[in-house]
């Protein structure tokens, strides 16, 4: 901008005070980068995974055992 | 006890002990790069090993129970209770092998059979005690000269902590029979043992003879990322890609540092060649996502995340894909979605600290002192490592004139990170004016 060189000049004021107060601001948690799982950690995951909802349906399978040992539900009993 | 073999020196100098990590030269600071719970940056890979590992009795104390499961993973528990899991299922017709009633002196006798009984009740069963008398028994069958047996016998005095007593084995081993993983072993013990500068150098012995070796260069760099060295880890990482150009771990690592160095646009150019290997998961794309945002390519940001978010299948990684579009969200100064993003973070995953810090901040802005105050002490008790919540609320205490619980947070969060600025500010002032009264 060669024209405007004369008109606007930036003004540093060399006398008076010079205030200067330091706002403290909050801080926020950084953005964060998810690990890679590892092949050996998915397989793991995986694994225990499987394990655990065979172990859920076996338990659910005794438990079906035992109530048909029990027999149906009698009329006679009073329902709650 | 006294005169005990284990007993180290109670502090270790620093930068050789992984409980001290190190001082973290020309590393990013935890300003920048988030960080662990023992104080060490957060790596780029997650491996089976090397998941939260509190250092020690106290922190895993005070490690908060996370909705995964209702104890911390201790070091102990972490990698074992997995291995198991065969081991739970209970089979309809009995265990296959009834290990109680075998007969362990006439099996070791028959080293074809011995092997493959002891990998079942190693592997199997998980039955370390069992599996270490065969191993002996088998072991004394052959005159000690196999050296297959001693490797067993060391992994199972690793399992059961007898450190001491697995060195012996893995190095006696090694006399045979110079082998890749042998060494990897014997540098375990050392890491379990908190000898890393001990297991470096046992590593450079293992490349002497295997030049080259991947698997080594990595424990190298893994160790040195443990140390809180992360030029030096990045040197071995990049070593790594130099023999195997299609490593996720080192170009996972070397991704995570350049990012957290201010160099995304570098760390983007890495994550895109893990997507061109085939890696297709939430956490790439959510990485991807993240670094497209800070190298300034607005246009692929929001599309990795929705993708992030489709392909992710437990409740934490969509916590973690929600953080990360609330940064974004703060970034164009879109508000309401920040703070939308935040809470489903916590929605999806209730002991996430550093959403609970956000939104305190977030609520600060608005004005809403009490409920910011709340966020920032549940982040507090999530993540007492981090300084972020405790700076937060020593700087609100202050504006609100509770000076007494200002200064006791300033003090933490100096604790926690000694280079913050406004914290250590804060805290001289504050400690200024209690020294006057």
């Amino acid at each position: 901008m060669p024209d405007n060189k004369g008109t606007f000049r930036e003004v540093l004021p060399k006398q008076g005070m010079l205030y200067q107060e330091d706002i403290p601001t909050t801080v926020l948690c950084k953005p964060k980068l998810m690990a890679l799982k590892s092949v050996t950690l998915e397989k793991l995951e995986k694994m225990q995974k499987n394990a655990q909802e065979t172990v859920k349906q076996q338990e659910l399978m005794q438990q079906m055992d035992q109530g048909s040992l029990m027999g149906p539900p009698q009329s006679g009993l009073p329902e709650f | 006890m006294l005169m005990d073999d284990n007993t180290i020196a109670q502090i270790a100098r620093p930068g050789t002990s992984l409980k001290l990590p190190g001082t973290g030269q020309g590393a990013p600071s935890a300003g920048v790069r988030p960080t662990t719970q023992g104080g060490r940056p957060l790596s780029g890979f997650a491996r089976p090993g090397t998941q939260g590992r509190p250092g020690t009795m106290e922190q895993a104390l005070r490690t908060p129970r996370t909705a995964h499961t209702a104890r911390p993973v201790t070091s102990a528990s972490g990698r074992f209770v997995r291995l198991g899991t065969a081991s739970m299922l209970s089979n309809p017709d009995g265990p296959f092998i009834n290990l109680p009633r075998l007969n362990f002196t006439k099996y070791a006798q028959r080293q074809t059979l011995a092997k493959a009984l002891f990998e079942y009740i190693f592997h199997h069963e998980n039955d370390v005690r069992n599996a270490l008398e065969l191993a002996s028994l088998a072991t004394e069958a052959c005159q000690f000269k196999d050296w297959w047996w001693k490797v067993q016998l060391g992994k199972c005095y690793y399992r059961l902590g007898l450190y001491r007593e697995a060195e012996q084995q893995f190095k006696s081993a090694l006399k045979h029979q110079d082998m890749v993983d042998i060494y990897l072993y014997l540098c375990k013990v050392y890491t379990r043992i908190d000898q890393p500068l001990t297991a470096v150098e046992i590593y450079k012995q293992a490349l002497e003879k295997f030049p080259g070796e991947t698997a080594v260069l990595t424990g190298i760099a893994r160790i040195y990322e443990g140390l809180n060295d992360l030029p030096n880890a990045t040197k071995f990482y990049k070593e790594v890609l130099h023999y195997d150009n299609t490593h996720v771990e080192a170009i996972a690592c070397i991704a995570t540092n350049y990012f957290y160095s201010d160099q995304p646009e570098i760390a983007l150019k890495f994550y895109r060649r893990l997507l061109q290997m085939g890696v297709y998961n939430t956490e790439l794309f959510n990485n991807l996502g993240l670094c497209c945002f800070y190298a300034q390519q607005y246009d692929m940001t929001l599309n990795c995340f929705e993708r992030s978010l489709n392909l992710s299948t437990d409740d934490s990684a969509s916590s973690d894909c929600w953080y990360n579009i609330g940064h974004v969200a703060l970034g164009i100064g879109d508000m309401n979605l920040a703070y939308q993003s935040f809470r489903l973070a916590i929605t999806f995953n209730n002991d996430h600290a550093e959403a609970y810090n956000n939104l305190g901040v977030l609520e600060l802005r608005k004005g809403h002192m009490e409920q910011a105050r709340a966020f920032f002490q549940s982040a507090q008790m999530l993540a007492p490592h981090t300084y972020e919540p405790f700076y937060n609320f020593a700087a609100l205490s202050d504006q609100v004139g509770d000076l007494q619980s200002s200064f006791n947070n300033a003090k933490k969060s100096v604790t926690n990170y000694a280079e913050h600025c406004d914290s250590q500010e804060l805290f001289k002032q504050l400690r200024k004016h209690f020294s006057i009264l």
